[in-house]
This record gives structure tokens, C-alpha cells and sequence, in this order.
């Protein structure tokens, strides 16, 4: 009883260390970021294993060719056009990998209607270095993503 | 401590609990493209998390055609005639001589073009892009057997060529204004691989621009360039304008004089183009070993090659990435001429505003043909 009770209590503190402990791993990446151009803010969020980031604002939400809020028009699959873009889940699928690093995800640009393989370095707790890319990453592009937070 | 014992169980499910619920919860029930709307105006009201963080303005704006990382193409002229001139002044490095003019037919020009253009660094305060090229420029004449001008009967056997190396940086200054310097190196002329031209007949071109993007829709900028777009050097000032209406519908992509363009946007993977674009170099005659006892060489010639190419082009999305360009157009000739380097200094005309410079030796007409051009992409992200 008195080694069970050891184990116990082994658990109970490091189930309490696991809770309260600093967040070194991949949840760092939760959060809102806006991208280099401005034009939209996207919060990152942890489904399952995976890490998913959704436009939660843009800076022209209505579309001025048909006053109505934006949708992804651009995008190839004609059912998914009407799909509004407030909301639209444009990176999907990444797992932390470590040193700082998300990888084997996708980030779909609504402007072409296109979606890039994509990894995610952040250098450090508030920007991130998102490369898309189409099959290497040296035919890229990077962007550089910074935290926000809500004004005090 | 018995006592603690007992609840340890109940306090390990609830902490570990405690601690993936937070995880539990957000599991949703699907990961679709589509999520659950929540409250968006939580996000009306933020700031940078980190003091002094800066916004730059972008290199792009909605709606520009997409940027070229590799590009396969092939560049065809139809019939034209090509009538070249006597050397004017005989005064050449390695003696007189008396060549006559003779008028050419040539069937078609066409050949391979070539080029890629990758971004090295892509920072929000900095973009540096790397490119390379490769353009041929083959000749075939009617009945080449008889050609006997020094000039056709190197065009026949050599054709022109130009491989250059290019960068461009973009410098954003703030969330407006921006930098942008364009430089290239190239080696142009009519040499082949087992005979290459010292790399100190290369020519260089450059420019800068200091511009603006007050907004998504629109960019220019103004500012110099040093060129060889119309075969010979100049320095000319250049006028960039990019822009988009509101509907996406129409739009200009712009670099005057170089380039100017007016874009149909059909959909974001199908574009339209019509405008113009000059084209042109200043090509090294090196290679003469089918031009029995003349030493162009030795004489220091260039063909100073410069054309106006009106143009329609449709550009559009083969599959994701690979975007595929058609362009139809007619080719305006602007100059074609022979000049000789004193020395091995340019001859810096300037439009012929500059009067003490020594004439071309050879002024060269060619008509006007219709040309097509093809090629396959694979474009930026």
C-alpha cells in the first residue's frame, strides 16, 4: 500500500508540474498573429494533437464588388467560393516537431485560391517566420507574423 | 499522511484531468475549413505584444499576376527581311576593308528562353530575390549560301545569346513607402561553349526607385535606371505603377518605359495582358570563324539590339502552381545597328543628344514581324 502510495504521490506532483510549469512546447504558438501585410488577424488554436489558425478579423471585410462580407471567391472549388472568409481556418495540420519548429502543415492564401506546404519557425515568443512553399522550401516565400494581444 | 494517501487517487484524476481538459475542450468536431463563428469583434480592439514592433508595407499588391520562380519559353519571329549596311567608317583595328551591302530574308528567328528568380531572404523589412537567365536568338536565311555581309553570315552560323544574372531588393521603409533596386550583369553576344568571351564583356544594367503603396489596390514609385533595353547604354528615368480596381477586375503592371501593361483578371488563376515591352541588348560579335579573313573580334563590334514588342499575353493556372504564358504580338524593330567601341568605352549617345560620338558603322534595317511566344512557369507563392 505504502509504494502504491509512493507512485501516487509521485503522479500528483508531477501531474501538478506539468500544469503550472512554464509553456516551453508547441502550445507557444496559441494566439493571435497578424501577418506582415496587415490585412488580417489569425488565431492559431491546439485540435487534438494539431495546431489550426482561423482569420478572426480583416481590414476590408466587405467586398467592395458585392458589399456583402468576403468570401473565398478565389477559390478553386466553386462549392467552397461562397464559404465567407471571416472564420476560414487558412493554416491547418501542424504538429511541433521542437526546437522552436511546426511543420507538415498547410497555409492556404485566399488571394489565389492556392494552398503551400508550410513550416513555422518562431524566433521568438511574439514573431513567427511562416514559409509557404511548393514542394522544397527554397521555392518559398516567408512571412513574418507578430503576436497580438488585446489592448490594456 | 495515511490520511493524504487516501485522496491521492481522487487528487491525481482530478490535476491530471484538470490538466487535458483545457485540451478536451477544444476539441471540436470536425477540423474543416469551416469553423463555428464566434465573437469577432474581440479582435477589433489589440496591439503588438511586443514594444516597438513596426508594420511594412508589402512588395505586392491584390491582384498582380503572379511572380515567375522558374520559367521554361520558347520565342519565335516569322519572315522578315534584314537589310545590312556597308560599314560606314573603315577605320577598324585591323585594317581597311571593302564589304558590300547586301538585303537578307530571314525565314524566322526563334529560340529557348530560360530563367529562374528565387527569393533568398523574404523578411517583412527586407526581400532579396536571386535570378538567372538564358535567351538564344537563332537565325535561319533563305538560301544561306549566298550570304556574304560579315554580320548575316554570323547571324547564320552563331545567332545571339544572353546569360545574365539579376537581383532585386526590396526595402520597405515604414507601412508606406518603400526602396527598390533592380541589378543585373549581362553576357551577351555571339559566342558559343568552346568559345566563351572574357567576363569583362559583360554589361551591367541597374535601377532604383523610391515608391509608394498607399493602399492594397496600388503602388508606384519613380526613379533612374542605367539600360541596355534599346540595344545601346542609357540612363533614362523609369515610372513604376501597379494597381487594381476595386472589383479586381481590371488593373496595370507597369515599369515605364520598360514594360507597360494593361491586365484583364478573368479569375485569379486567368489572366489577360495588352501592352508592350523592350526588349533588347547590346551583343559582343566574337565569334567569327565562319567570316573568312574578317576579325570582327579583334574590331571590337557590338550589335546594339533593341525592339518594341506590342503584345497580347494570356496568362493562366495549368494545375496549381505551373501557370502556362501565350504571347502574340508584332515585333517592332528599333534598332539593329553595328557600333564600334574606341577603346572599349561605351558610346554614350543619349538619344543622339550627345554629338560628339562616333557614328554606328553599320545602320541596319529590318522589318516588322508577327511573333509568338510560350512558355511554362512554375509562380511564387
Amino acid at each position: 500500500m505504502k509504494k502504491l502510495s509512493f507512485v501516487l504521490l509521485f503522479s500528483f506532483v508531477a501531474a501538478l508540474f506539468w500544469s503550472f510549469a512554464p509553456n516551453t512546447g508547441g502550445d507557444r504558438l496559441i494566439g493571435v498573429w497578424e501577418p506582415s501585410n496587415g490585412r488580417a488577424r489569425v488565431k492559431i488554436e491546439k485540435i487534438g494533437a494539431k495546431y489550426y489558425g482561423k482569420i478572426v478579423w480583416l481590414k476590408e471585410p466587405i467586398d467592395p464588388a458585392t458589399k456583402k462580407p468576403k468570401t473565398d471567391k478565389n477559390n478553386p472549388d466553386p462549392d467552397l467560393q461562397k464559404v465567407p472568409l471571416m472564420g476560414y481556418r487558412m493554416l491547418k495540420d501542424f504538429t511541433y516537431k521542437g526546437d522552436d519548429e511546426w511543420a507538415d502543415g498547410t497555409i492556404y492564401d485566399a488571394l489565389n485560391g492556392s494552398t503551400y506546404s508550410c513550416v513555422i519557425k518562431m524566433s521568438n515568443e511574439n514573431t513567427l517566420n511562416i514559409r509557404g512553399y511548393i514542394g522544397v522550401s527554397a521555392l518559398g516565400r516567408t512571412d513574418v507574423w507578430k503576436r497580438l494581444v488585446v489592448k490594456k | 499522511m495515511s490520511f493524504h494517501f487516501k485522496f491521492l487517487p481522487i487528487a491525481f484524476v482530478v490535476t491530471t484531468f484538470g490538466s487535458f481538459s483545457t485540451l478536451w475542450a477544444q476539441v471540436p468536431e470536425n477540423t474543416d475549413t469551416t469553423v463555428a463563428e464566434e465573437d469577432y469583434s474581440l479582435y477589433d480592439n489589440v496591439e503588438y505584444s511586443a514594444e516597438g514592433a513596426r508594420r511594412f508595407c508589402s512588395p505586392k499588391i491584390e491582384g498582380l499576376s503572379p511572380a515567375k520562380l522558374i520559367s521554361f519559353g520558347y520565342d519565335y519571329q516569322m519572315g522578315y527581311n534584314m537589310s545590312a549596311d556597308t560599314l560606314n567608317s573603315i577605320q577598324t583595328n585591323t585594317g581597311g576593308w571593302n564589304l558590300n551591302a547586301q538585303d537578307a530574308q530571314v525565314l524566322r528567328s526563334h529560340g529557348m528562353r530560360l530563367a529562374f528568380n528565387i527569393p533568398v531572404i523574404s523578411q517583412t523589412n527586407l526581400v532579396w530575390q536571386l535570378g538567372g537567365n538564358y535567351w538564344e536568338q537563332r537565325y535561319n536565311f533563305a538560301d544561306e549560301a549566298s550570304l556574304t555581309n560579315p554580320m548575316l553570315k554570323s547571324l547564320s552560323a552563331y545567332g545571339l545569346k544572353t546569360a545574365g544574372l539579376s537581383t532585386t531588393v526590396f526595402k520597405p521603409l515604414n507601412d508606406k513607402y518603400f526602396m527598390l533596386f533592380q541589378g543585373s550583369a549581362d553576357y551577351s553576344g555571339n559566342y558559343t561553349i568552346k568559345d566563351m568571351m572574357p567576363l569583362n564583356y559583360m554589361k551591367y544594367s541597374a535601377a532604383l526607385i523610391f515608391g509608394k503603396r498607399p493602399s492594397e489596390l496600388k503602388q508606384w514609385g519613380v526613379g533612374v535606371a542605367r539600360t541596355y533595353r534599346v540595344g545601346e547604354i542609357n540612363y533614362i528615368p523609369v515610372v513604376l505603377f501597379n494597381s487594381t480596381d476595386v472589383q479586381n477586375k481590371w488593373g496595370t503592371e507597369m515599369l515605364f518605359p520598360a514594360r507597360v501593361h494593361v491586365r484583364r483578371t478573368i479569375n485569379s488563376r486567368n489572366m489577360l495582358f495588352a501592352g508592350y515591352e523592350l526588349e533588347g541588348q547590346s551583343y559582343r560579335m566574337w565569334n567569327t570563324s565562319s567570316v573568312d579573313g574578317f576579325q570582327m573580334r579583334e574590331d571590337d563590334l557590338e550589335i546594339r539590339r533593341g525592339e518594341i514588342r506590342l503584345r497580347m499575353v494570356y496568362e493562366f493556372s495549368l494545375k496549381e502552381f505551373i501557370w502556362m504564358s501565350i504571347q502574340a504580338g508584332y515585333r517592332i524593330n528599333y534598332r539593329f545597328d553595328m557600333d564600334r567601341l574606341i577603346n572599349g568605352e561605351e558610346n554614350y549617345r543619349a538619344f543622339g543628344l550627345i554629338d560628339d560620338m562616333p557614328p554606328y558603322v553599320m545602320i541596319n534595317n529590318l522589318t516588322n514581324p508577327l511573333y509568338f511566344n510560350v512558355s511554362i512557369n512554375l509562380v511564387s507563392p
